[in-house]
């Protein structure tokens, strides 16, 4: 704390700078704020990042292209099956690869599930950030429900590295259709419990309604994307602008409200949480039997049971995994609809099999900049439900 | 106290005052929330509800200085360990710390320019969990390890 | 309107010294350090260019004469078109965007933070990710991914800590 502003502060008007976070539980993560005040208005808040800087670009400048995947995985760690998606159609679009179409299917349902699982850990720490403990611990029970599907297909609960390059990793197990119409069924039922805890609640409107206002403008001056822009009135959506995987075959809605506060922040991850409940389902009716990796010699990983039967895809395995493959000389850009917003890939490549430079398009990091606008005037409890309704993820904003 | 209610009227225990301390700060290890990465997410999964920390008499608390357990969950950066550490000199003794994950123990895959390689390098640590994120399970582990670890402190008698 | 369109007229109006690339099915237009502002301008003002995705720094330091590149990602929501600005820079110095775009603010200030290029006219050039008292710019070819040798340098909160696994 300023020294000399508390000291002179017996009367009012004076600015009063204090910190928030790191260490702060409603900061979701490292994230420090600076906050200038004055009684208990925000006059300026100033974020400031970097407690979460691991080097992951730098890394990918040392790695091979494969693997770099392990890493996106600890980018956005609520969706990380979306950042896997992300990377590996960005190093795909070197090869222009066709990706078989089971696999393409079994990458929408497992973005979507992710994209699920993500929204349902904001609404439990955005809720319980403004007191609704229940909703924290609903919440989290049907997330457990989805990790344990993460886990019957992937192996592992968060961190799945389970999209490669050219496909993924290896086809689902028999049980897990079943298991996913399962939760299809408890999800869309669930959901309107928590709509019936909050959206009509009156603390939860009081403390959500007329916070933090985003004009549509503002939001795109700030490029700001995913469930932010939407909440300001633009319905801009990669998965119908720029159509990756088999978006386009999908039937969906883009929700979209005028308002630009946190609570129509909150309608919009709402409703896109019964979208995306609704495009598993598509994909899981109409999804195609066949391989899920593609043949092509120059990325395609040969499976366990070929690497047993033939000498070739031994050694195809073989040479895949220590020497890595080797895109052309250039630039490619590729993104996806994440569950923040826009996460895309910049990769240049020299022709040799590591990345010359990686550049991570992270929403959050580019949603954090609407901060300092739309806090000016709250009150600092507001600044709590402002920084939960932007979902952040330090993971992605420091990298 | 529904089992041993008016079932012993009118008795006298003994125990060593040891045993009783200790008693007391392994049932009710209060771990501060100090999630820094991925594996705060598995932290908070542990508190929630399927997983239930609450049932051991753990409970989440977000000041430092009313909690006795500090649970490392994520990457220290070179950035934030000076927090790490402020956040530690402010908790109260007796104070234990957890390494959560691989990052925490050692800086897992991240041996870069900007990861402190252990979080070791900037508080004393009791316990480490492997995992790059840590199952719930591993974390219960390490804290059913930690409270065999204070009813064998000597408190009273050095 | 496609890419096609948008770069005769770019040519046509605002500047003849341009060129195009289409790699990988991404849209470059090749400009120089004196009018990419002017294209960047006119693409948001005549083609409604108004969201700004990325800016990207890049150091080249076998390139001799142009060690640095810049690219600017722009997305045009009402033609859905994707177009990427890329430019040669001599020496680290460019001009900010940040009075086109606000957000510009943050992408920018990170790319000075890794890779090291200033922003003219930037209206608040910190670091953003690395601590104050760092004094390289980790993303620069020369800079080694472990390096660790600044962690004694500064005890910023003099807590008296000392980093033994450099």
């Amino acid at each position: 704390m300023d020294e000399k502003t508390i000291n002179d502060s017996g009367k009012f008007g004076d600015i009063l700078t204090i910190n928030m976070g790191p260490q702060h539980p409603s900061t979701h993560g490292v994230l420090r704020l600076i906050l200038d005040i004055d009684g208990e208005t925000i006059v300026n808040a100033t974020p400031d990042i970097g407690y979460l800087h691991r080097g992951v670009e730098k890394l990918a400048e040392n790695r091979m292209y494969h693997q770099f995947i392990p890493l996106t995985d600890r980018l956005d760690y609520l969706a990380s099956l979306s950042n896997n998606l992300a990377y590996c159609l960005a190093v795909e679009k070197f090869f222009d690869l066709k990706i078989p179409e089971r696999a393409n299917y079994l990458r929408v349902i497992f973005a979507e599930l992710a994209r699920i699982s993500s929204h349902l850990l904001w609404l439990a720490s955005h809720a319980l950030d403004m007191g609704a403990m229940t909703v924290f611990l609903y919440c989290f029970r049907e997330r457990e429900l989805l990790l344990d599907l993460f886990e019957i297909a992937t192996g592992q609960r968060m961190t799945s590295s389970w999209i490669r390059v050219g496909g993924i990793r290896a086809d689902i197990p028999d049980e897990f259709i079943n298991k996913a119409y399962e939760f299809i069924e408890i999800f869309s039922e669930k959901i309107k419990d928590y709509e019936g805890l909050l959206s009509k609640n009156r603390i939860w409107l009081q403390r959500t309604k007329g916070i933090g206002i985003l004009t549509k403008e503002d939001a795109l001056n700030y490029g700001a994307s995913g469930p932010i822009m939407r909440g300001s009135g633009i319905k801009f959506d990669i998965r119908k602008f720029e159509p990756y995987c088999i978006y386009d075959k999908m039937d969906f809605e883009i929700p979209s409200f005028e308002d630009g506060d946190v609570y129509s922040r909150y309608l919009v991850r709402i409703e896109e949480m019964k979208q995306s409940n609704r495009i598993v389902k598509q994909a899981l009716d109409e999804l195609p039997e066949g391989p899920v990796m593609t043949d092509d010699p120059r990325v395609g990983i040969p499976s366990h049971e070929e690497v047993n039967e033939r000498m070739e895809s031994l050694i195809r395995r073989f040479y895949l995994m220590s020497k890595g493959f080797t895109p052309p000389r250039g630039d490619v850009y590729s993104s996806i609809e994440s569950t923040k917003g826009e996460l895309g890939f910049y990769i240049v490549s020299d022709g040799t099999e590591k990345p010359y430079r990686l550049k991570i398009r992270a929403p959050s990091f580019v949603n954090l900049g609407i901060v300092p606008l739309i806090s000016k005037g709250h009150m600092i409890a507001d600044m709590v439900s402002i920084i939960g309704s932007i979902d952040i993820v330090l993971g992605e904003i420091d990298r | 106290m529904g089992l041993i209610e008016n079932k012993l009227p009118d008795n006298i225990f003994t125990t060593t005052l040891d045993n009783v301390i200790n008693w007391g700060r392994r049932s009710s290890m209060w771990p501060v929330t100090f999630g820094l990465a991925c594996c705060a997410i598995e932290m908070m999964a542990c508190g929630a509800a399927k997983y239930d920390l609450d049932r051991f008499g753990i409970i989440f608390r977000a000041s430092p200085r009313q909690a006795d357990v500090m649970i490392v969950a994520g990457t220290v950066t070179r950035k934030m360990a000076p927090v790490v550490r402020k956040v530690y000199d402010q908790m109260p003794a007796p104070k234990w710390v957890i390494a959560m994950g691989a990052c925490a123990t050692s800086g897992g895959i991240f041996n870069t320019y900007s990861t402190v390689q252990g979080v070791d390098d900037v508080i004393p640590v009791d316990f480490y969990i492997p995992g790059c994120p840590p199952r719930p399970e591993a974390l219960y582990d390490a804290l059913l390890a930690l409270q065999e670890k204070i009813k064998k402190e000597k408190v009273v008698r050095a | 309107m496609n890419f096609d369109e948008i770069f005769a007229k770019l040519q046509g109006d605002v500047s003849s010294d341009i060129s195009k690339q289409v790699q990988f099915g991404c849209n470059f237009i090749l400009s120089n350090k004196d009018n990419f502002k002017n294209i960047i301008k006119y693409l948001k003002e005549v083609f409604d260019f108004e969201y700004l995705v990325d800016v990207v720094g890049i150091h080249w330091p076998e390139h001799k004469n142009t060690p640095f590149e810049v690219v600017y990602n722009l997305y045009s929501i009402k033609n859905k078109i994707r177009v990427f600005v890329k430019v040669f820079i001599p020496d680290e110095k460019i001009e900010t965007i940040s009075d086109l775009y606000k957000a510009a603010l943050f992408l920018e200030r990170e790319q000075y933070d890794l890779v090291g290029v200033k922003f003219i006219g930037h209206p608040d050039l910190r670091r953003i990710l690395m601590p104050e008292f760092f004094d390289k710019h980790p993303l620069r070819k020369d800079f080694n991914l472990k390096d660790r040798s600044w962690y004694n340098d500064v005890d910023e909160q003099n807590l008296g800590i000392k980093y033994k696994h450099l």
